[in-house]
């Protein structure tokens, strides 16, 4: 039973993921916070952030896979709040307009 | 847990059995509660199923719930911002592999030499502030020491070049001209200067207040043709430009025009001058050139009557002129501004003429009023020298 209700959250979040692509709200949201990451010079700080990495590996041995390890977590972190909220409130205000399944 | 034969397992801690149709796993638990009542396995089954419905439904409700719509935003948003790092990783990664990742960089030698300056007098390039003010520099063409702050406009003057300084020399020479011409007028007129003290002042009074008032009450009654347009000149005069376009006017706008000012049309601006008719910067040669281009042959100019100012100056010419006079304006005038303006003109011009010959006697002083009332028109008082009144044809003659 614990595995059902698992599966019903799942179930929910997995309709809730289709309504957002299917009403194009994701890819919206997705423009929407990259904009936003850009002009808040989140871009610009990770850039630099990983020319420090990089210029540590070596020109030549950068995979993707080291530079993801390195990198993600340091961008999450420097999302600023503000960017985070709107963001936030956005979704939320998709969730209520979209909550009944 | 206790399996059953068909190897279904039975998830519930407490003990719950199944039996159904005889057959028995385990004793029966000493709990008599409800929820531990033996159940047949079908029986067990449907019951999970109607519980699991229930569930949904508190799912879907509690899916309204706020803390799980903030879960789940919270989820959704952490995604999006995977995905954003995800593909900033990617650009980054081909960045390095093409080569172009370092391309923005500037090498550090000159990251030295633009480094951004920060001290106390210097701006952000590292230059002084007012460091070319206390500066001199030596003038090319006087040879004097000038400030460099001061060094632009000096030259412009000293050389005698720039904008401003083409102005201050023509209104010099504007200046010089009236006061020259104010001088060689007193000097011409030796009937004039022979006369009544009385006279004379009369004369001078007359002209400065003609040349200060040009639209004032004695002006406006001898140009009675003009009444309605006394306003229209206004903006003339008044005008920023020094000219005015002569293709935009009518024909009796230009009379009006020719008759109050200078006219001269300009060769560099193609626009008739708005200087008074005796303003120095054109001749009368070509004031007169400008209204027989304007006006006709038969367009009379101010000029003729103030040159009929002059010492021997005949009554009946006077009198001729003046009905030339009236008759060459009528003339001029559209057919539906005919009927109104003639009859005006007339009254002015009678009005002149009455007044002139009031004073007969007295030839100087009627000529004077012959030059306040029906020469009123302009201003222009300009004593030229000129053979004694001939008739007004051949006055054109000559200078033509």
């Amino acid at each position: 039973i614990v595995v059902s209700k698992m599966n019903k959250d799942a179930q929910m979040r997995a309709a809730i993921n289709q309504k957002l692509i299917e009403t194009g709200e994701r890819e919206r949201l997705k423009e929407l916070l990259r904009a936003k990451l850009i002009e808040c010079g989140w871009k610009d700080q990770l850039k630099a952030h990983c020319k420090e990495v990089i210029k540590e590996k070596g020109l030549e041995h950068v995979t993707v896979d080291d530079l993801v390890a390195e990198i993600t977590p340091k961008g999450r972190a420097l999302v600023p709040d503000s960017v985070k909220k709107e963001l936030l409130q956005r979704i939320r205000t998709f969730l209520a307009q979209h909550a009944s399944l | 847990m206790p399996e059953l034969s068909s190897g279904q397992r039975v998830g519930r801690e407490s003990g719950r059995f199944l039996r159904c149709c005889g057959l028995t796993t385990t004793p029966p638990s000493p709990c008599v509660q409800p929820c531990c009542r033996p159940l047949c396995y079908e029986q067990s089954e449907r019951r999970l199923h109607k519980s699991l419905q229930m569930k949904m439904e508190e799912m879907s409700l509690s899916g309204l719930d706020n803390s799980k719509l903030e879960a789940i935003a919270q989820e959704i948003y952490a995604d999006l911002v995977e995905d954003s790092c995800l593909g900033f990783c990617f650009e980054v990664h081909r960045a390095v592999k093409c080569g172009y990742f370092f391309l923005d960089d500037t090498d550090p030698d000159s990251m030295k030499d633009f480094e951004i300056v920060d001290q106390p007098g210097l701006d952000i390039f590292g230059q002084v502030f007012n460091q070319w003010k206390s500066k001199e520099c030596v003038c090319p063409n006087c040879s004097r020491s000038i400030a460099a702050s001061r060094f632009a406009p000096h030259l412009e003057k000293c050389l005698g070049m720039g904008r401003n300084s083409s102005r201050i020399a023509n209104r010099r020479i504007a200046n010089s001209n009236n006061m020259n011409k104010s001088e060689s007028d007193q000097e011409d007129n030796d009937d004039i200067n022979d006369n009544d003290w009385s006279y004379g002042s009369e004369k001078k009074a007359k002209k400065r207040k003609s040349d200060k008032n040009p639209n004032s009450p004695r002006r406006s009654k001898s140009l009675k043709h003009k009444n309605g347009e006394l306003s229209n000149s206004d903006p003339f005069k008044y005008n920023n430009s020094t000219g005015i376009s002569y293709e935009t006017l009518g024909p009796e706008e230009l009379r009006s025009l020719l008759t109050t000012q200078c006219g001269v049309i300009s060769e560099h601006t193609k626009k008739m001058c708005t200087r008074s008719l005796r303003c120095p910067q054109h001749t009368d040669e070509q004031r007169r050139t400008v209204r027989i281009y304007f006006l006709g042959p038969s367009a009379v100019l101010p000029e003729v009557e103030s040159s009929l100012d002059n010492d021997s100056f005949d009554m009946t010419d006077s009198q001729a002129l003046i009905s030339r006079l009236q008759w060459d304006g009528s003339s001029d005038l559209s057919p539906s501004d005919s009927g109104s303006s003639k009859t005006s003109e007339n009254q002015g011009w009678g009005l002149g003429t009455n007044s002139s010959e009031s004073r007969k006697t007295k030839k100087k002083k009627s000529h004077l009023s012959l030059v306040g009332t029906a020469s009123g028109l302009g201003s222009n008082k300009k004593k030229k020298p000129k053979p004694p009144a001939p008739p007004t044809p051949s006055i054109y003659d000559d200078i033509n």
